[in-house]
């Protein structure tokens, strides 16, 4: 895994391993953190892509 | 950031299906992630409709995934082809959001169920509708490119935040129009939208912040869902391969005496032109081809492309086991085909930037800049060597 790791070097891609990392979607969002602000995540046209080449 | 805040929306401003139908298995594979990332709408652009429209809501319901159309209505029945928005609890913030697409959207083999309708009377009223359920945020993902974006916005009271698609040139920081901010561009997933309200008593947005952020390796990743990424691409890339040998073999039975000018490759060229073979060895073009290998990405079209010589041209690069002799960037790929040598060998052409951003264009490899990367491939320099970018291996080992 580090391999790929090293691979998604100025990612092209979707990642979506670095976004479910960025977001805690696979993490309870239970606490209180920052109750006054709302984060918006957002991507774009991704146009199909889910990694880059190599 | 989830260690930093408890109220996080999750959204994908549409446009997320491939680009050609060979990629089909993308669409779906995403949608499916986008559901297990916990994505909270999604929204539609031209793209997502090229495989019709019962394709997408197929893949929708299997996933699970709000995709959302205010203006993209079924002809027959002038009702929502899809759901026109939705309303999400996050902690304390009752959110709205919207999708809307061009009325100069290409609307794919649906076209003749499909119809679009005016943005900004439906962006009014979707919006009405949004606060009389008691959205205090609203948040729009526009499918309608920069400026009919930056127009609707400016038409239409109440948008807290708007996602900038389709075709829209990444801009680093949000801008603000009238009362929303505008989030702009940066496709193919390479840099996600990190935007930030700050909220009143009464869960009203009261100001509001932008950034992109690129998603370099520094972010990090999860190892379960790389896993699934990588097994999925590597089925792909199984698949295509044996697809592409066959068409190879076709390929190769319609070209047989057809193509006198043809590739020669770096064996060929290196006959005469020893020194200038033996630097090559030594530049990154010259593993091109084996970094595809080990990513399991050599039989992937828009990658192998670049990491081969003339990648479907007569005489050029066909697969990895009926051309092996062709694959890395070699002499043909800048100094041209080796048929035509003599026409070109009294009147060498110079490599200049033009040539090297073919490949090196600012979707495959953003980092490029030929002063620092046009000596790491000169056959002769002298001087200090520049360094490469921290991370030079973007898309296509760039």
């Amino acid at each position: 895994m580090k391999v790929l790791a090293s691979r998604l070097a100025v990612a092209s891609a979707l990642a979506l391993a670095v976004w479910v990392t960025l977001t805690g979607a696979t993490a309870p969002k239970t606490s209180q953190l920052e109750p006054d602000k709302l984060l918006i995540l957002s991507t774009v046209d991704v146009k199909g892509k889910t990694s880059p080449c190599g | 950031m989830k260690t930093s805040y408890s109220q996080i929306l999750l959204v994908d401003d549409g446009g997320f299906f491939p680009e050609d139908d060979v990629h089909e298995p993308f669409a779906g594979f995403l949608m499916d992630g986008m559901k297990l990332l916990g994505t909270d709408a999604v929204g539609v652009g031209d793209r997502d409709l090229r495989f019709g429209i019962s394709y997408l809501k197929a893949r929708a319901t299997r996933a699970k995934l709000p995709v959302l159309s205010a203006n993209l209505i079924n002809k027959f029945t002038q009702q929502p082809a899809l759901s026109p928005s939705v309303v999400k609890k996050v902690g304390t913030v009752k959110v709205g959001v919207f999708g809307l697409i061009s009325d100069k959207a290409d609307l794919g083999p649906s076209r003749d169920t499909l119809l679009v309708q005016d943005p900004t009377v439906i962006a009014k009223r979707t919006v009405a509708d949004l606060r009389k359920q008691g959205a205090t945020v609203v948040v729009l993902l526009s499918q309608l490119g920069k400026v009919e974006t930056e127009d609707l916005v400016a038409a239409v009271d109440g948008i807290d935040c708007v996602i900038v698609g389709r075709n829209v040139p990444l801009v680093q920081s949000g801008r603000m129009i009238k009362d929303a901010i505008a989030v702009y561009g940066a496709d193919q997933g390479q840099y996600m939208g990190r935007t930030i309200l700050s909220l009143d008593a009464a869960r009203k947005a009261t100001a509001k912040q932008s950034e992109m952020f690129l998603l370099s390796p520094e972010v990090g990743e999860n190892a379960q869902i790389a896993a699934l990424v990588k097994g999925f691409e590597d089925k792909f890339n199984e698949e295509e391969k044996k697809r592409e040998q066959q068409r190879a073999v076709e390929q190769q039975k319609a070209d047989t005496g057809n193509n006198p000018d043809h590739f020669v490759g770096v064996e060929v060229c290196s006959r005469c032109h020893t020194q200038e073979a033996e630097q090559w060895k030594t530049t990154k073009h010259a593993q091109a081809w084996q970094t595809l290998v080990d990513a399991k990405k050599d039989a992937t079209p828009e990658c192998v492309s670049c990491h081969v010589v003339g990648y479907k041209q007569a005489g050029g690069f066909q697969n990895g086991t009926e051309t092996p002799k062709l694959g890395n960037v070699q002499c043909e790929n800048c100094h041209g085909m080796g048929t035509n040598h003599e026409a070109f060998a009294a009147n060498p052409a110079k490599i200049t930037e033009a040539t090297c951003v073919t490949c090196h264009n600012p979707e495959r490899s953003p980092t490029f800049n030929f002063a620092t990367y046009e000596p790491h491939i000169m056959h002769q320099f002298s001087g200090t060597m520049p360094a490469l970018p921290a991370h030079p291996n973007t898309m296509g080992g760039h």
